[in-house]
């Protein structure tokens, strides 16, 4: 690595760190809504992959440590993956352990991200040989299909099974990889941007546009402003070491390391729930049981999503999972400036150890800055973040860069296309389908339309 | 419309014309500068596809500046 890139590294793992400090404070951020966005807009702006994987690192680390915060002191989730954690929360602060959560989590998140990184890299290192046979293509019904398909057939399926509604989950994959295949027929090419950012904005357009039906409008209706109660915290220790005890930390790490590895075809937020919850449900004395699950779930939350996206990027090759095919996608898809993906990418022009430096690097540099803020200010910045942002300004923000996003991939048809698959997307997941069967059918679809026209039925 | 009365989106508490007024003025200045990148490329000899969505990224990010001028907070920080 270059003096320059070191630099680089450095400068995008801090400003990454700092800007996702503040997105994960703020409540009804989504993770795929607020990272993948800013990653393909760094890839598509020219930046090179690896430093846009370093930035991507670093938000992982930065967001997941704080998207928990708010959830310590008012209840109210940061992020999705923080949503698992409320429960644990209000069991801790009935009991006036408001700030004891607040720094085991912060703690565990350290923990939680540098096992996973640990183990993804030795894993992947041994199994990269593995990656070519797995994107080798087999004839089936006439169709060449790539062996990672059926890896990704089963993690679709798996998660379509975990799904609120199992039902609606399985019948969605088809019909959702028809709806995809025929908008990108309408295009006249294989579209991804449009209709990744359709499913990302999907829940929030879908309620947005109920509230301009008369009718639906008052099931949304709030009189006045929303009040948010904050808890006071004591001084907390900047020495992680002091803050989790043997049990907390030997939990952590093991989780850590297992939940990783899952995460490659399994659902990160599935995880944590499954986890925390077996955990939680381990423990005799309901509060120490529900402190050990919110320590854990917060370890899981930076495991998995590291998990998530590096088994799937230095091994496989395409997102086999929830999380390399939602805030990870824009790594696995080509980019005509590249004329590769940003994953070929970093794999042909890096050596192994080059990659693995520079995200430790990433990592490190994010929780140095993270980890003193957070401890020492994550009151006051949750008092000022609330206080000073306003939800609208956020909001329509995501919307621009979306509507600017669809354009660019498909002019004005793009825009229109992103709202059909938004709004199909928000009402499947009204009706408690994962946005996670959406992204992988999104993937799969090529495929998995191929197979179904080949049918001999 | 009555001013007092939101909408939950999110968990958050939100104002349908403010956020309407905060996605057209985010949306204009991302399309302004996106449409903008071509003269400003060809001004500084680079590639128009990475210039145009830095633009208009920038052009969001300051829609967002501005919006958070012309819209209010509605969430009341009690501190216990």
């Amino acid at each position: 690595m270059d003096p320059l890139t070191v630099l680089l590294v450095v400068a995008l793992s801090a400003l990454s760190t700092i800007l996702y400090i503040f997105i994960g404070i703020l409540p009804g951020t989504d993770e795929t809504a607020t990272m993948a966005p800013v990653a393909l807009t760094l890839l598509l702006a020219g930046v090179d992959p690896l430093l846009v994987l370093v930035w991507f690192t670093a938000s992982i680390a930065a967001f997941k440590m704080a998207d928990s915060i708010p959830v310590a002191l008012a209840g109210i989730p940061g992020g999705v993956m923080a949503v698992p954690q409320v429960p644990d929360a209000l069991t801790a602060k009935e009991h006036g352990l408001a700030d004891t959560i607040l720094r085991k989590g912060i703690a565990s998140s350290v923990v939680g991200q540098f096992v996973a990184l640990a183990v993804c890299l030795s894993l992947s290192y041994y199994l990269m040989p593995a990656g070519e046979w797995l994107r080798t293509a087999d004839e089936v019904l006439g169709v060449k299909v790539a062996r990672w398909f059926w890896l990704i057939l089963a993690g679709l399926l798996v998660l379509a099974l975990m799904s609120r509604s199992r039902v609606a989950a399985l019948a969605t994959i088809p019909s959702f990889a028809l709806l995809v295949q025929g908008l990108r027929g309408v295009y006249g090419r294989p579209v991804f941007i449009s209709l990744f950012l359709g499913i990302t904005i999907g829940p929030m357009l879908f309620e947005l546009l109920s509230m301009l039906h008369r009718d639906l409008r008052q099931a949304y209706a709030r009189r006045g402003a929303k009040e948010v109660r904050l808890l006071r915290v004591g001084r907390i220790s900047l020495n992680p070491l002091r803050i989790l005890d043997r049990e907390e930390l030997a939990h952590s790490a093991l989780w850590s390391a297992a939940t990783s590895v899952l995460a490659a075809v399994m659902s990160p937020v599935g995880l944590t729930i499954l986890i925390g919850d077996l955990i939680r449900g381990s423990v005799r004395d309901r509060v120490r049981g529900a402190v050990l699950a919110y320590t854990v779930r917060d370890a899981i939350k930076n495991a998995t999503y590291i998990g998530g996206i590096l088994i799937p990027l230095l091994v496989i090759g395409v997102p086999t999972g929830p999380m390399a095919a939602g805030p990870a996608a824009p790594f696995f898809h080509k980019l005509e400036s590249l004329g590769a993906t940003p994953r070929d990418y970093i794999v042909s022009r890096y050596d192994y150890p080059t990659i693995a430096v520079a995200l430790l690097a990433a990592t490190a540099i994010a929780f140095l800055v993270a980890y003193p803020i957070l401890v020492r200010y994550s009151r006051r910045l949750t008092v000022a973040v609330f206080r000073r942002v306003p939800a609208e300004a956020l909001y329509g923000l995501f919307i621009a860069i979306v509507i600017m996003l669809s354009y660019y991939d498909a002019k004005v048809a793009g825009i229109f296309g992103t709202l059909v698959v938004s709004l199909v997307s928000g009402a499947l997941w009204r009706l408690g389908v994962s946005l996670g069967v959406l992204f992988m059918a999104l993937v799969a679809a090529p495929t998995l339309v191929a197979l179904l026209t080949a049918l001999p039925l | 419309m009555d001013e007092d009365v939101h909408y939950e989106l999110y968990g958050e508490y939100v104002s349908l014309r403010e956020l309407g007024v905060s996605t057209l003025i985010c949306t204009a200045f991302a399309m302004l500068f996106y449409f903008a990148a071509p003269a400003v490329a060809e001004a500084l000899d680079l590639q128009v596809t990475g210039i145009s969505i830095t633009l208009g990224a920038a052009g969001a990010a300051l829609g967002f500046a501005v919006s958070m001028l012309v819209t209010k907070v509605k969430r009341v920080v009690v501190e216990v």
